[in-house]
C-alpha cells in the first residue's frame, strides 16, 4: 500500500481533463456542471497542507450534502445517496477547484466530519486515481454547453409542458379522490370487522390498502398507512386498540380535509406527493426564518416501502418560545447507510424555509452561514401546566399530525415496575408522567433534566436532547 | 372531556374492538356531528372524534410505583470541557476493552478532569478507575437510601454512612497515612461483612503493609473464607512470614513445587547455586507446576531450598523457559517481599534485553522511579515495544519527548508507519495508544506531528488518545 507523505502531496489544483476522466458518464458531468454555481455551495474550504478541499452542497434533499476531496490522490467522499462514483457533487467540487480556486476559504483545521472520513479511509494508491474504464465519450465542454443550452427554451415548448403538467395534476387529483373513497370504505370495514382483528392482522391489511393507494397516486398516504403496524407493535398489547382508533381516526380527518381543499399544499404533501425544493423556495407563502439553530437529534427509520426516512430535528435558539424545524429526506434503503450531514449538538447560523403548513415544521436550509459554539439553551420560561400544551395546540390546527416536537419543563426519568422509563415533571411529582419509547441509559436516571426536547407520538416520548446540570445530553 | 363523554368513549371503544356500529352508544353531543350521514360515514365521523379525544383529553396513566434513582453525585474534579469531548469519545471508541478505556479515564483524571457521565460510567464492580469516581461506583451499585458519601474521616461509628466504594477509597487513603488506624477499622468492622467485601477490605492492607499488621493477618488464618485466608497468607509472605509448615512429604505443595525445579551449580572457581525449571514429561505436569506457582509463596519456596528470597531470585536462570519465568515473576509480584521485588526488578533491568520484560509483571509493586526506568529501557531498546502494552499500574502522562528521541523508537515507528505490513501497522496502533497514555501533552503533540509526517493520516483513529492527551495541555 502506497502512502503519500505530506511533502510529496500535490497542490490543490485540478485540471478539467482529470475531472472528465474521473466522471462515470456524460450525464454526471452535465449534472455537475449545473452545480458549479457558487450559490449551491454555502461552504467551500480547503487545507493546503493536507491537500484537502471540502464543501457543503445544497442538493435536492433537506440536508446539505457534505463533500470532501483529497487533491493528492483524488480520493473523495460525499454524503449523497447516489450510486455513481464519483457523484455529481464531488465532480462539481473538483470543477470549482479547477475553474475558481479562489472560491475556497483556507481553513486551519478540518471539520469533524472530514476527520471522520480521513480516519476511516485506507489509501490504496500513491498515485492519483486512474481514469475509469469507459472514460471515452465524455466531454466536459459538452457538459458546459448542455447547461447553457438548457437555459434557452422555446415558449411553445413551455406552454406544452405546462399544459401537460396541468393535465397530470388534474388526473392525479381525481385518482387521489377515488383513492380516498377506497380508504374510507376500508376504514369502515375495519370498524365493522373489529379492531382486535385489525391489530392482529394490521401488517397484511395495511399492506393491501397501501398498495391500492400507491396505484391511485396517494403515495404519501400509502407510506403512512404502511407504517401503522410498526407503530402499533411498538406499544403494549392493551394500548394497541386505542392507538388503532387514533391512527384510523386521523386518516379520516386527513381525507376529509383534503376533500375540502385538495389544492392545499400541506394536505397534498401528506396525501400524494411533496413539492420540490425549487417549488418551496419559489412559494411566497413559505416562511423563511433566519436564526441560530441547534441540531437536537435525528431519527433514521427504514420504512416498509423500501425507503429510509432521515429526520433531523432543529431548535431555534433565538426564539422566546421553543420553535422546531424538521429536515426530512428519503432515500432508498438499497443505497446503504448514509453519512450524517449534521452531528447532534451542532449549532449554526442559517436561513431556513418552511414548507407551508398549519404548523410549519418541515424545512429546507436555504443558506447556511457559519458554525456557532455550543452552550445552554435559552430559558423558555415554562409556564404551561400541561407539558404537552404545544402538542395540544398542534392538534387543534392539524389533527392529522402524529409526531409533535415538545420542549418539556424541568423533570427527571423514572422507572416503573416493568423497568420501563417515564418522564415526570419535577414540579409535579405526582402528576402527569409520559412513557418513553426507547430504553434509556441507566445514567440518565440520576440526572435532573432542566429542559428536554422530545417527540410526542400520542402515546410515547422519543427523547432527542436535554439540558442538565451535566450540560447538554444527546438522547436521540 | 366530561364523564358522560368518557363513559361513551369507553363503550364505543369496546364496540369497535369486537366489531359493530357504535352510533347508539355515542354521547349525545358527538351524535350531533354524526347524525344525518350514512351508517358508514357516521361511524367514521365518530371515529375521528374519538381519535382526537384519545389524543388530547386522555393521557397514559402513570403507575403509582414509579421509582426515582438518587441524583448522580457530583465528583470532586471538574468535568472535561465540552470542546474536548469529541477527542475523548474518539479515544474511548478506539480503546478496545475495559482496560483501554480505564487508561483513557486515568489519563484524564491525571490532568484534573472527570468524564461526562453520558460518555463513560464506571461499572458497579469497578476497582481500577481513579478514586475520584468512587461516588459514581456506589451510585451504580444501586444502594438506595439516603446515605451520603461523606468526606469526613471514616470511623467505626460512621462506617455504615459510607457506601462501599467511598469506604474503600477512604480506607486506602488511611492505610497510606495512618495504617494502624485503618487496620483497626478493618479488624473491627470487617468481620461482620460478607466474604466478598471482607476480601476487598483485606486487599487494601497492601497499602502501607508493615510488621505491625502481622498479628491481625495471622488471626485471619482461621477466617471462614478460603480466599481471605489465601490473601492473608500472601500478605504475610510479603512480610517474610512463612505459611503453615508442610510435612515435606508428597502432599506438601512446596515440596511438590521444589521437585519441579532443578538445583544446579555454575562457575569454575566460585561455584554458585542455580535454579532452573526441571524438564517435565507431560503437559499435565506443566499444568500442575503452573498451579503450584500460583498458590505457593516465594518465601516458603526459597526456604525449602534453604536460601533467602533475594538469593533464590538471583540464582534463578531467567531465559531457560519463558513460561516458567513468567510464573516466577508472578509469584514474586504476589508474595515476594518489597526487597525481593526491587531486587528482581533492579537485577533484570540492569541485565536488559528480554529478561527485563519479566519486570513488567512486577509493575504494580514498583515505585514510579523504577516503573519509568523500565519503560524507558523498553523504548530505548525498541526490540520489544509491543510488551509496553502489558504494563499495569504505571502512572499516566510523564513520558517526555527526550525519552522517545533517546533511542531507536521514533525511527522504528516512522518505518512501520511508512511500510506496507498490516501486522506491523496494528502493532503501531497499539504502541501509539500506549504512548498516548504515557506521554506528556507536549510529547503527545510532537509524536502526532512525527507520525503524520511519516505518512499516517492526521485523523487516524489510533492517534485518538494522543490527540486527547495533547488537547489536555492546559488552558
Amino acid at each position: 500500500m502506497g502512502v503519500c507523505s505530506s511533502d510529496e502531496r500535490r497542490g490543490l489544483e485540478f485540471d478539467l481533463k482529470t475531472i472528465e476522466a474521473l466522471a462515470p458518464d456524460q450525464a454526471s458531468l452535465s449534472s455537475a456542471s449545473k452545480l458549479t454555481k457558487q450559490s449551491n455551495w454555502p461552504r467551500l474550504e480547503k487545507n493546503e497542507q493536507l491537500a484537502l478541499i471540502w464543501g457543503e452542497c445544497q442538493g435536492s434533499g433537506s440536508n446539505p450534502y457534505r463533500v470532501v476531496v483529497d487533491t493528492g490522490d483524488h480520493g473523495y467522499k460525499c454524503t449523497c445517496p447516489s450510486r455513481k462514483f464519483p457523484c455529481k457533487h464531488t465532480l462539481a467540487l473538483m470543477w470549482i477547484a479547477a475553474t475558481a480556486p479562489a472560491s475556497f476559504t483556507a481553513a486551519g483545521s478540518t471539520p469533524e466530519w472530514v476527520n471522520d472520513w480521513l480516519g476511516r479511509r485506507r489509501k490504496t494508491a500513491a498515485q492519483p486515481a486512474a481514469p475509469a474504464p469507459g472514460a471515452a465519450g465524455k466531454s466536459i465542454g459538452e457538459a458546459a454547453r448542455d447547461d447553457e443550452n438548457a437555459a434557452v427554451e422555446d415558449p411553445a415548448a413551455i406552454e406544452r409542458r405546462e399544459a401537460a403538467q396541468r393535465k397530470r395534476a388534474e388526473d392525479t387529483r381525481s385518482s387521489v379522490s377515488a383513492a380516498l373513497d377506497e380508504l374510507d370504505q376500508w376504514i369502515s370495514d375495519q370498524l365493522r370487522l373489529g379492531l382486535a382483528g385489525f391489530v392482529d392482522n394490521s401488517s397484511d391489511r395495511c399492506r393491501r390498502i397501501a398498495a391500492r393507494l400507491v396505484d391511485m397516486k396517494a403515495t404519501a398516504l400509502a407510506g403512512r398507512i404502511d407504517e401503522i403496524p410498526s407503530r402499533l407493535m411498538g406499544l403494549r398489547s392493551e394500548e394497541r386498540p386505542d392507538a388503532a382508533i387514533r391512527e384510523l381516526g386521523k386518516l379520516v380527518l386527513l381525507a376529509k380535509a383534503w376533500r375540502s381543499t385538495p389544492d392545499d399544499a400541506e394536505l397534498r404533501r401528506l396525501v400524494s406527493t411533496s413539492e420540490s425544493r425549487e417549488q418551496v423556495l419559489a412559494n411566497p407563502d413559505a416562511i423563511q426564518v433566519e436564526s441560530i439553530w441547534e441540531v437536537l437529534g435525528e431519527k433514521i427509520e427504514t420504512r416498509r416501502d423500501g425507503l429510509v426516512s432521515h429526520s433531523t430535528w432543529l431548535l431555534d435558539l433565538n426564539s422566546a418560545a421553543p420553535q422546531f424545524a424538521l429536515l426530512l429526506d428519503y432515500f432508498p434503503a438499497s443505497a446503504g447507510r448514509r453519512s450524517n450531514a449534521f452531528t447532534s449538538g451542532d449549532r449554526f447560523d442559517a436561513r431556513l424555509v418552511f414548507y407551508p403548513a398549519r404548523q410549519p415544521l418541515r424545512a429546507l436550509v436555504v443558506e447556511r452561514k457559519g458554525d456557532i459554539p455550543s452552550g445552554q439553551w435559552p430559558d423558555f420560561g415554562f409556564d404551561a401546566a400541561d407539558p404537552l400544551a404545544a402538542h395540544v395546540a398542534c392538534q387543534d390546527t392539524a389533527p392529522w399530525l402524529t409526531d409533535c416536537p415538545v420542549m418539556l419543563p424541568p423533570g427527571a426519568i423514572l422507572l416503573d415496575d416493568r423497568g420501563e422509563a417515564w418522564w415526570q415533571s419535577t414540579d409535579d411529582p405526582h402528576g402527569i408522567a409520559l412513557p418513553i419509547a426507547d430504553t434509556v441509559s441507566p445514567t440518565l436516571l440520576g440526572l435532573d433534566l432542566a429542559a428536554t426536547a422530545a417527540l410526542w407520538s400520542g402515546s410515547r416520548l422519543h427523547l432527542l436532547a436535554a439540558q442538565s446540570g451535566f450540560g447538554r445530553l444527546d438522547l436521540s | 372531556m366530561n364523564e358522560i363523554e368518557q363513559t361513551g368513549l369507553a363503550t364505543m371503544r369496546d364496540c369497535w374492538i369486537t366489531g359493530g356500529t357504535s352510533f347508539e352508544l355515542a354521547p349525545a353531543a358527538w351524535k350531533e356531528f354524526a347524525a344525518g350521514a350514512s351508517p358508514d360515514e357516521r361511524e367514521r365521523r365518530l371515529l375521528a372524534i374519538a381519535a382526537q379525544a384519545l389524543e388530547i383529553a386522555l393521557r397514559p396513566a402513570a403507575p403509582k410505583t414509579l421509582k426515582r434513582r438518587p441524583p448522580l453525585p457530583e465528583l470532586a474534579l471538574p468535568m472535561l470541557p465540552e470542546r474536548l469531548r469529541p477527542f475523548l469519545r474518539a479515544a474511548l471508541k478506539q480503546a478496545a476493552d475495559a482496560r483501554g478505556k480505564s487508561r483513557v479515564v486515568t489519563l484524564v483524571a491525571s490532568r484534573g478532569f472527570v468524564l461526562h457521565p453520558m460518555d463513560w460510567m464506571p461499572a458497579a464492580s469497578d476497582q481500577t478507575s481513579p478514586d475520584v469516581y468512587a461516588p459514581w461506583i456506589d451510585w451504580q451499585a444501586g444502594v438506595d437510601g439516603e446515605k451520603h458519601t461523606s468526606r469526613e474521616q471514616l470511623t467505626a461509628e460512621n462506617w455504615d454512612d459510607f457506601y462501599p466504594a467511598a469506604r474503600r477509597t477512604a480506607l486506602a487513603d488511611m492505610r497510606r497515612t495512618a495504617p494502624a488506624v485503618a487496620r483497626q477499622l478493618i479488624e473491627t468492622k470487617g468481620s461482620s461483612e460478607p466474604a466478598e467485601v471482607r476480601l476487598a477490605l483485606i486487599a487494601l492492607m497492601h497499602f502501607g503493609l508493615g510488621v505491625d499488621d502481622v498479628p491481625f493477618l495471622k488471626s485471619l488464618s482461621t477466617d471462614r473464607s478460603g480466599k481471605v485466608r489465601e490473601l492473608a497468607g500472601r500478605l504475610l509472605a510479603r512480610l517474610g512470614q512463612h505459611g503453615q509448615p508442610g510435612d515435606g512429604g508428597p502432599e506438601d505443595p512446596i515440596a511438590e513445587l521444589a521437585a519441579f525445579i532443578t538445583e544446579g551449580k555454575s562457575g569454575f572457581i566460585r561455584r554458585r547455586t542455580t535454579y532452573a525449571p526441571a524438564k517435565l514429561k507431560s503437559p499435565a505436569q506443566e499444568r500442575r507446576r503452573a498451579e503450584l506457582f500460583e498458590t505457593c509463596n516465594l518465601v516458603d519456596l526459597a526456604a525449602r531450598f534453604g536460601v533467602s528470597e533475594s538469593d533464590f531470585i538471583g540464582a534463578w536462570q531467567f531465559g531457560a523457559d519463558n513460561n516458567v519465568d513468567i510464573l516466577v515473576a508472578r509469584m514474586v509480584a504476589a508474595s515476594g517481599s518489597d526487597a525481593a521485588v526491587t531486587h528482581m526488578a533492579d537485577t533484570l533491568v540492569a541485565e536488559g534485553g528480554k529478561p527485563a520484560l519479566f519486570v513488567l509483571h512486577l509493575m504494580p509493586r514498583l515505585d514510579s522511579r523504577r516503573q519509568r526506568v523500565l519503560v524507558r529501557l523498553i523504548l530505548k531498546d525498541t526490540q520489544y515495544l509491543g510488551a509496553l502494552s502489558l504494563a499495569e499500574g504505571v502512572e499516566a502522562g510523564w513520558l517526555d519527548w527526550a525519552d522517545l528521541t533517546n533511542g531507536k523508537t521514533l525511527p522504528a515507528l516512522r518505518a512501520a508507519v511508512a511500510g506496507n505490513d498490516d501486522a506491523v501497522k496494528r502493532g503501531v496502533d497499539q504502541l501509539l495508544e500506549t504512548l498516548g497514555f504515557l506521554a506528556t501533552a507536549a510529547a503527545a503533540e510532537k509524536l502526532i506531528g512525527d507520525v503524520v509526517a511519516a505518512g499516517m493520516a492526521p485523523a487516524a483513529p489510533s492517534l485518538g488518545l494522543l490527540r486527547l492527551n495533547a488537547s489536555l495541555a492546559g488552558p
